[in-house]
């Protein structure tokens, strides 16, 4: 009974210690892609990042379009969907600790904005850096 | 001591499993929170937008009442993800604007949603489609919310599936008169953007008395 409980106990530390953040937890799993799409493969660049999110292409609309257009270029401050209106809350953990902190959520609106700025799906490497540089910001 | 351990064991197994699903379920409890809360009534009042208010609510619990406590958690939880989802890039319109034709066909092609990529997790997928066809004008049962909107729901031919409730003939009529430089003003920018002049469009009052469009002041028929 007593090792029982104690191995409950442990166990249960030893999930909370070992909880990564969700954010470095998912940069693993896009760093052991990224090195299956690429072998030679090292690690995440926030500089790589910072191209990524700043460099304007043409998009799902047809219409020329960057990361900032609708984040803005400080990261820790409001920004603003150019085509509805809709305020958008920082993006930077920094400002809104509400951000990278759901993988789910990582996922879902680094699909939806690779197609809508880039008009493709982001590979691993591209989602890993710009992570990177958004945490950083 | 075999007690104190098992308590403490307890106690050590309980507080982690509550701080994930506290920070889990924060912002559904957040939206009910300001959901339930009476309205601002800066005038002091009860005035029309409120008895609505109160009605709709009296509405929504006797619907939920017929469903039995768990659905209603169950759908309560569904708004709040309708809210947190479709709110995020655009004012999250009410389901009662259009038929239900329309949500199965909008949650169809999200992947092209009004030219942007709307793609959401299949099983949050599944629950807010089942929130937008239950809220849709022509299910349930006729509540005050589906006659307020009725003029436009009613104003879809039976042949249409219109994915934009500015596109139905009521809502263009009742928008027609309005000059396109203070639709197409930053303040503005689309007709889509009802709160931008309908002041608790968020809440679901289209009525005159809220209604301000900027640069321009109240608007009268």
């Amino acid at each position: 009974m007593m090792k029982w409980i104690s191995f409950i106990i442990i166990f249960r530390f030893y999930s909370l210690t070992a909880q990564a953040a969700p954010v470095d937890e998912y940069l693993r799993q896009l760093a052991s892609e990224a090195k299956q799409d690429d072998p030679s493969f090292s690690s995440f660049d926030a500089m790589r990042g910072e191209k990524i999110f700043t460099s304007t292409h043409v998009g799902k609309r047809g219409k020329r379009v960057s990361c900032t257009s609708c984040h803005g270029k400080n990261l820790q401050v409001d920004g603003e969907n150019i085509f509805t209106g809709k305020r958008i809350a920082p993006l930077s953990p920094k400002a809104n600790p509400k951000r990278l902190s759901k993988i789910k959520n990582m996922k879902k609106w680094l699909r939806r904005n690779f197609k809508d700025v880039y008009n493709r799906d982001g590979t691993a490497r591209e989602k890993g850096d710009v992570l990177l540089y958004i945490m950083n910001k | 001591m075999k007690t104190t351990t098992l308590f403490l064991s307890a106690l050590l197994l309980a507080v982690p499993l509550a701080i994930v699903t506290t920070a889990d379920d924060d912002y559904e409890k957040r939206e009910m929170y300001q959901k339930y809360q009476p309205m601002n009534n800066t005038s002091g009042r009860l005035d029309d937008d409120t008895k609505a208010e109160d009605r709709y609510k009296r509405e929504k619990s006797n619907r939920c009442g017929a469903y039995g406590n768990r659905s209603m958690r169950a759908l309560q939880k569904h708004e709040a993800l309708f809210r947190n989802e479709c709110g995020s890039c655009h004012m999250a319109y009410q389901p009662e604007f259009l038929p239900k034709r329309s949500w199965k066909k909008m949650m169809a092609t999200l992947e092209d949603h009004f030219k942007t990529d709307a793609t959401m997790d299949p099983e949050d997928h599944k629950k807010i489609e089942a929130f937008l066809i239950a809220n849709a004008s022509d299910s349930g049962t006729p509540n005050s919310r589906r006659e307020a909107y009725r003029e436009i729901s009613r104003s879809i031919p039976p042949g249409s599936t219109p994915l934009s409730i500015s596109k139905t003939y009521k809502f263009k009529k009742e928008h027609r008169e309005i000059p396109i430089r203070l639709i197409r003003q930053k303040e503005v920018k689309s007709i889509a953007n009802c709160a931008a002049c309908h002041r608790k469009a968020e809440q679901g009052y289209y009525g005159e008395r809220d209604l301000i469009i900027p640069n321009y002041g109240r608007w009268d028929d």
